[in-house]
């Protein structure tokens, strides 16, 4: 854990110190213009880019997760299995790089018989661009989101209060494009649920691992992957504890001028990413991969 | 059996008819009218004219933003062109290429009609002229 901290603390300091010495090189030389595309959307699979869109754009995000893979051809592979997961989201540009945005999920599954309804309200900054000439190396953008649980109030059990409906994530994303095929990110989050279920955590750290290698002008191969950290110290109550399961997708992009079309398979039911980092309880397996696509679609004002 | 033939040849006319009308609607789109082209745009210098390191940049924009009406190699026969009301002409033509840079500049990225405007889209300066450059490839 220390060495993810100090990796990332590392980068910080040294995309921070680029910029500071080329400040003054700057006005006497060209303007270093940040590179083109890092990725194509703000979206990757289920997680977000540094990458935010020009200043009065919306966008419309559509995002589905199907059911696991493991039933095969009696539900289609999980196409039409009664467990999918929806979440509509909008997302506009208020500033050069601040983005602030609404989504709703369903989350819950069949099983569970109560659709969740998780309404989530998020911001996000993208704090430096990676530029051209390397004046400044990386990307450095922040996400954070609270989440309201919108299920009836008689599900929840005794003592009930607002609060017990709200969970909150907040991440640090550091990207690079290292060509222009190859961009990658890594990250690191906080999440936490105010009401969990027994044996899982209130608070849970994780690091984040994605990117995408463009293999035409439209096309990119996509892979994301998040770790939750088990961390005993971060949640003292919790003696019976199940650290939840790292999630893996892959899948591949397609991009238009207005549009991203994200096809791909993944092990976590989540569309928010609390939900993801605490509540994932699918291990790395085959059957328990599920399709899922994440459509974007920009109008500019 | 009579009846049977009579549903081939009613099957086949209407075949026929589509056939023909395929070939025929998109010829009946009528060209948009001549542009009015604002002076600044007339005179305006391509300022990475001589870049080729550009074409790759202008190849990777345009098959993003333009190919699906414009297709793949500026003959306007993209997916998108069919359901357009207005016809487009072949980037490829000498009508397009006489164009100076900076009126092509002007239609493409302030545009009109049915042809948008690109300029928040393509923000940076320097991508719209690669993109320019990059249709001067197609002669």
């Amino acid at each position: 854990m220390r060495k993810y901290i100090f990796t990332l603390s590392c980068l910080l300091v040294f995309a921070f110190g680029s910029v500071l010495a080329q400040e003054n090189a700057t006005e006497i030389k060209k303007v270093d213009k940040p590179v083109r595309s890092p990725f194509e959307s703000g979206y990757l699979i289920d997680n977000q880019t540094t990458l935010i869109q020009p200043v009065k754009t919306l966008e419309f995000a559509i995002q589905h997760k199907f059911g696991s893979v493991e039933n095969g051809h009696s539900d289609l592979w999980g196409l039409y299995a009664p467990s999918a997961n929806i979440r509509l989201a909008l997302n506009y540009v208020v500033a050069e790089n601040i983005q602030i945005g609404l989504g709703v999920t369903k989350g819950g599954t069949a099983d569970e018989n109560a659709l969740k309804m998780i309404t989530d309200f998020n911001a996000k900054w993208t704090i430096l661009e990676q530029t051209r000439n390397n004046t400044v190396p990386i990307a450095l953008a922040v996400y954070g989101n609270i989440a309201i649980d919108g299920r009836d109030k008689d599900i929840f059990e005794y003592d009930y209060g607002f609060s017990d409906r709200l969970s909150s994530f907040a991440q640090v994303i550091v990207g690079r494009k290292f060509n222009d095929e190859i961009s990658l990110q890594t990250g690191l989050s906080y999440s936490h649920f105010n009401l969990i279920d027994k044996g899982s955590y209130h608070d849970k750290l994780g690091v984040h691992f994605n990117g995408r290698f463009k293999v035409s002008p439209q096309g990119s191969i996509i892979f994301n992957f998040d770790a939750p950290i088990d961390l005993i110290s971060l949640d003292s109550e919790a003696d019976d504890y199940k650290n939840s399961k790292p999630n893996l997708s892959f899948g591949y992009e397609i991009s238009t001028s207005t549009h991203a079309f994200q096809i791909y398979m993944g092990n976590s039911k989540g569309l928010i990413q609390q939900d993801i980092m605490v509540n994932n309880s699918n291990k790395i397996d085959l059957d328990n991969f599920m399709i899922g696509f994440t459509i974007t679609r920009l109008w500019n004002f | 059996m009579k009846t049977l033939k009579n549903i081939f040849i009613g099957l086949s006319l209407v075949f026929t008819g589509i056939l023909l009308a395929a070939f025929t609607l998109p010829q009946n789109k009528k060209v948009g009218r001549p542009w009015e082209i604002p002076a600044k745009y007339k005179t305006m210098e391509n300022t990475f004219k001589d870049d080729a390191s550009l074409l790759k940049v202008g190849k990777m924009l345009y098959t993003k933003h333009c190919k699906s009406c414009h297709g793949s190699k500026g003959e306007g026969n993209g997916p998108k062109a069919k359901s357009m009301k207005t016809a487009i002409r072949s980037l490829k033509s000498a009508e397009v290429q006489s164009q100076a840079d900076g009126v092509l500049y002007y239609q493409s990225f302030v545009g009109r009609d049915e042809m948008p405007n690109y300029e928040k889209k393509i923000g940076d300066d320097e991508d719209r002229w690669a993109i320019i450059n990059y249709l001067r490839t197609m002669k």
